[in-house]
Parts: structure tokens; C-alpha cells; sequence
């Protein structure tokens, strides 16, 4: 038994190495773009599933925004885009309200500061702006796993004072004037106000709620949210992940809304 | 704390309800968020020839041949796409000949639109049923003009040979347009069609079963959620948006 040996050092070395303590991602992947911040690989468990569904699925390590995109960001994607101006955008991309508080085509005005988080988009419109920037919309399963991460922690759920904060920003109204982005806490990975600002877009929200079965019917009323689905959910007691869901599945591509902005991601060099 | 809770929960079952978080939470004021437009099916109401699901009669402006009702004027060739054709989408398709197919060419007839994938077990082959079933439900001169089209969500599996075995199987003629197309075009359609979907464990697609009848501007002109449904309403407003079609060609 030759082998053996060598066998049993790697896995002592190996149990050695795991029980140091957790690896942090900046440790083990290429440094993130400026202003992006890394989320390693893991894992998300969908809030509602189907019987057919895994309890947990798989998400690659991507690079995400710290912050969500501003208004004066989004003003040089304007500026650069004519046909995203508030004036010249299509109907079919963008709903009546687009950009509306800003003073001009390109003019925030008064009220909107160039450093606030820039809302009443439409996903069409997020989506051209990440695609200008050279990024993406992050998926469902990458904004959640990114925001189920607490303060100094990679599970915010199990951290002392986490899900009670997690609540905080439902508790008070949305400020005639957005704060500007950057001034929440960062997370374990270092991104902010993923729960503490605005509701943001994410690439693939019109997934929300659709069960496996609605095949079997209209999939529109009877599957979707019913007190059979939120029976089935994984973890009551994350109730901003529900509002989250709910909100996502009332939305359409050209809506606009008043504290719906969006960050950017984008995926690991191959 | 409990109450906090109850909002929540409150919202919840609103969404439950199938309505608006955002509009419906009244509860939530400080969330509360107001989408442009509440309704989830209908199509705006300035959209050309708009034919509401409960309507039994064409809109007016398809019904009474007006000079002054712009919807209604004639389409001549080359002209610009309206605000709100979907026919501005520019990606390219491919159909189940091999052929390079943009939704443009649609142009100038009616046409129903479904989104499916070939390997669906169960609700694809019944929503293809049905919109057989409406184009059976049409009158022959309507029917001649319409066309049908197939637009798949699996841009893996469904290539052109799958999308012609899928003809071939039912079989559907040459009314029907077959398409596959990347992926991201297949999710801007999905936008604006309002169809949501979702690939699951087992590469079966969750999806919205849904008709949409478009104008021959390229506009949604109806749409007919759910599975087995009467279609009459959407063969009623095949013939309204027909009707525009045949005073337009008289017009020139």
C-alpha cells in the first residue's frame, strides 16, 4: 500500500486547509473590475420550487456592481444613446413615466442628484445601459445569492441582527429624494444597498412564478403565488426574498417605477 | 414586529391574487410603486385597433373606414413602424427551412403568434390544437390572409430539422411559420409578448400559454391566455384586424 500514505497527507493537508477557516473569494479568483466586487461560486436555493426543481442550484463565481447604477451614469448612457432619451424612447421599451422626474432629455434637474440611484427604467432600458457598459443584468439567482450574504458572513439569515435589518428598509417610506448609492454597509462580499436603497431589475425577472405545472393550465393565476406554492417555499421566514418575488412577477419588461433601479454584472474572464 | 409581518404577508397574498404588488399594496404605502400600466394582458390603450377581450365588436376605427383615424390608414410599403410594432425588433430568425426570417416581413396581415418548444409534452401540442381551432373558427377569405406563428423558446434543441419535424408531425401547412432564434431575442419577444418561462431541471420550459393576435402594423391587437379555452374572441379580432387589411389593399 504504497499510496496510501501520500493519500492520507492530502487529506489531513486538505482538512487543514478547509478548517483555517473560510477562503475568502479575493483569495482565489482575478480581482474585480473598479467599482465591481466578486461573488463566488455556491449555491441558491429557489425560494419556490416545483417537485421537478433541485432544492439548490448551482450559481458560477460573476463580478457584480458595489452600487447600483446613478442617475449621472445613466446620463452619459443617454447622452451616448439618443433613442434611450425620455423623449425619443420607443413605447414598446419604455412606458409613459420613463425618466420622468429628471428636468430633461438630458437634464437631471433639482431633484434628482447625479449620485442617486437612477429609477423609472424599464428592464429594456437597464438592459441597453449594461450592455453599453459593457456588463449584463445579473440573474435571479446571482442578485439573491449575492444579497443572502449578511455583514460578516456569506449567510445573512443565520447572523445575529441580519434578518431583522434585512426589514428595516420596508419599514419607511421612500424619501421624495433617493439617497445617494454607496453609503450602505457592504456586505461579506462588498457590495451595498442591495436591501437598503431601491428594488432592482435583474435579467431574468419574468421567470418569477412560474411552476412547473402551469402546463397544465393558463400558468397564470391558479400555480403561481398560492397558499399551496408559499406551503412548498424553503424558508418562510425570509420575507423580503418573498416581496422580492411578488414584486418581480407584477412587473413587465417596459414598466417603469419609482424606487425600481437596477446594478450591473458580469460574468468571470474564461 | 407581528404586524410588520402580516403586511407581508398581506402583500403576498395580493400577489397571489394575481394583481400588482406594487399597485395593490396599499398596506405598504412606503413601497408602494405604481407600474405605468396595471393591466398585465391587455395591450395599451392608444395600440392601434386594440380589440379588448370582452369586445364583440371591432374598435371603431377598425369597423368604420375614417380618414381621419390614422390606425386605419393603408400601409404602404417602406413606411415607418409605429410606436408600438413589435415589427421594430430587428433580431433575425430562422425558420424551419433554413431561411433568415425578420418579424418585419410580416407585415400587412394578420397574424397569430405563439411562443412553444418541440419537446413540450403537454401544453405546446394543445396550444398548437388551439390556435388550429381559431384558424379553423376563421372565415376562408380571413383565414387565406392570416398567418401563424411558432416561435420557440429552446434555442438549444429546437434547430431547424427539429422545428420541420414538428410540421411535418401535425402537420401544420404553409400558414405556419416556424422560428427559432438566439437567446436573447427569444427573451426580448417574450417581453413584449408578456410570456414568462423558465427552463427547469429537466430542460422542460415552464411557460405563459398564450395567443397574441397582432395587427397587420405589427401591434398586439388581442391576446388569449390558458389552454383550451373558446377562441372566438380571438377569432373575432383575426377578422377586425383582417378588415383593416382588405379595406387597405382597396384603398390602393
Amino acid at each position: 500500500m504504497p499510496s496510501t500514505l501520500p493519500r492520507l497527507v492530502a487529506a489531513l493537508a486538505l482538512t487543514l486547509a478547509v478548517s483555517a477557516g473560510p477562503v475568502r473569494a479575493e483569495d482565489t479568483l482575478p480581482p474585480a473590475p473598479a467599482g465591481m466586487v466578486v461573488i463566488p461560486a455556491g449555491n441558491y436555493a429557489p425560494l419556490i420550487r416545483t417537485k421537478d426543481e433541485p432544492e439548490r442550484v448551482p450559481v458560477a463565481a460573476y463580478y457584480l456592481d458595489e452600487r447600483p447604477v446613478t442617475n449621472a451614469e445613466f446620463l452619459a448612457f443617454v447622452r451616448a444613446n439618443p433613442k434611450w432619451q425620455r423623449s425619443r424612447v420607443s413605447p414598446l421599451f419604455a412606458d409613459r413615466g420613463y425618466l420622468a422626474d429628471w428636468a430633461g432629455d438630458t437634464e437631471l434637474g433639482p431633484r434628482v442628484p447625479a449620485a442617486s440611484p437612477v429609477v423609472r427604467v424599464s428592464w429594456f432600458a437597464a438592459r441597453a445601459y449594461a450592455a453599453w457598459a459593457g456588463k449584463r443584468l445579473p440573474m435571479t439567482a446571482e442578485w439573491e445569492r449575492a444579497a443572502a450574504a449578511g455583514f460578516t458572513t456569506a449567510n445573512g439569515g443565520t447572523e445575529p441582527g441580519f434578518p431583522a435589518y434585512a426589514l428595516v428598509w420596508f419599514s419607511k417610506p421612500t424619501p421624495d429624494t433617493l439617497p445617494a448609492v454607496g453609503l450602505g454597509r457592504p456586505n461579506f462580499y462588498g457590495a451595498r444597498d442591495l436591501l437598503s436603497l431601491v428594488w432592482e431589475w435583474v435579467d431574468d425577472f419574468n421567470t418569477a412564478m412560474v411552476s412547473g405545472e402551469s402546463r397544465g393550465d393558463t400558468g397564470l393565476e391558479r400555480t403561481l403565488f398560492c397558499g399551496a406554492g408559499a406551503a412548498g417555499a424553503r424558508d418562510l421566514t425570509n420575507y423580503p426574498a418573498f416581496m422580492r418575488a411578488g414584486l418581480r412577477s407584477s412587473l413587465r419588461a417596459s414598466y417603469v417605477v419609482p424606487n425600481l433601479g437596477f446594478r450591473c454584472a458580469q460574468s468571470l474572464p474564461l | 414586529m407581528k404586524t410588520k409581518f402580516a403586511v407581508v404577508l398581506l402583500a403576498l397574498l395580493v400577489t397571489a391574487l394575481g394583481r400588482s404588488l406594487l399597485a395593490g399594496d396599499s398596506a405598504e404605502p412606503s413601497r408602494a410603486a405604481e407600474p405605468s400600466r396595471a393591466s398585465a394582458l391587455l395591450p395599451a390603450k392608444d395600440a392601434c385597433c386594440v380589440v379588448a377581450p370582452a369586445a364583440t365588436t371591432a374598435a371603431p376605427c377598425c369597423a368604420v373606414v375614417e380618414k381621419s383615424a390614422p390606425c386605419c390608414d393603408p400601409l404602404p410599403a417602406g413606411a415607418p413602424l409605429s410606436a408600438r410594432s413589435l415589427y421594430q425588433l430587428d433580431a433575425k430568425w430562422t425558420d424551419d427551412a433554413g431561411q433568415t426570417v425578420k418579424l418585419a416581413s410580416l407585415r400587412g396581415q394578420p397574424v397569430v403568434v405563439a411562443m412553444f418548444f418541440a419537446s413540450c409534452e403537454y401544453a405546446c401540442p394543445v396550444l398548437v390544437s388551439d390556435l388550429q381551432r381559431l384558424r379553423a373558427a376563421l372565415p376562408s377569405a380571413v383565414r387565406a390572409q392570416t398567418r401563424f406563428v411558432l416561435v420557440s423558446f429552446d434555442v438549444v434543441r429546437d434547430t431547424t430539422a427539429v422545428l420541420a419535424a414538428y410540421r411535418a408531425k401535425f402537420p401544420l401547412d404553409a400558414a405556419w411559420t416556424l422560428l427559432r432564434g438566439e437567446a436573447t431575442d427569444v427573451q426580448d419577444l417574450a417581453m413584449l409578448l408578456g410570456v414568462k418561462y423558465k427552463q427547469d431541471a429537466r430542460s422542460q420550459f415552464a411557460h405563459t400559454n398564450l395567443i397574441t393576435v397582432l395587427n397587420p402594423a405589427g401591434e398586439i391587437a388581442h391576446q388569449h391566455p390558458g389552454l383550451q379555452g373558446d377562441v372566438s374572441e380571438a377569432a373575432k379580432a383575426v377578422e377586425a384586424v383582417a378588415k383593416r387589411v382588405s379595406v387597405a389593399a382597396k384603398a390602393e
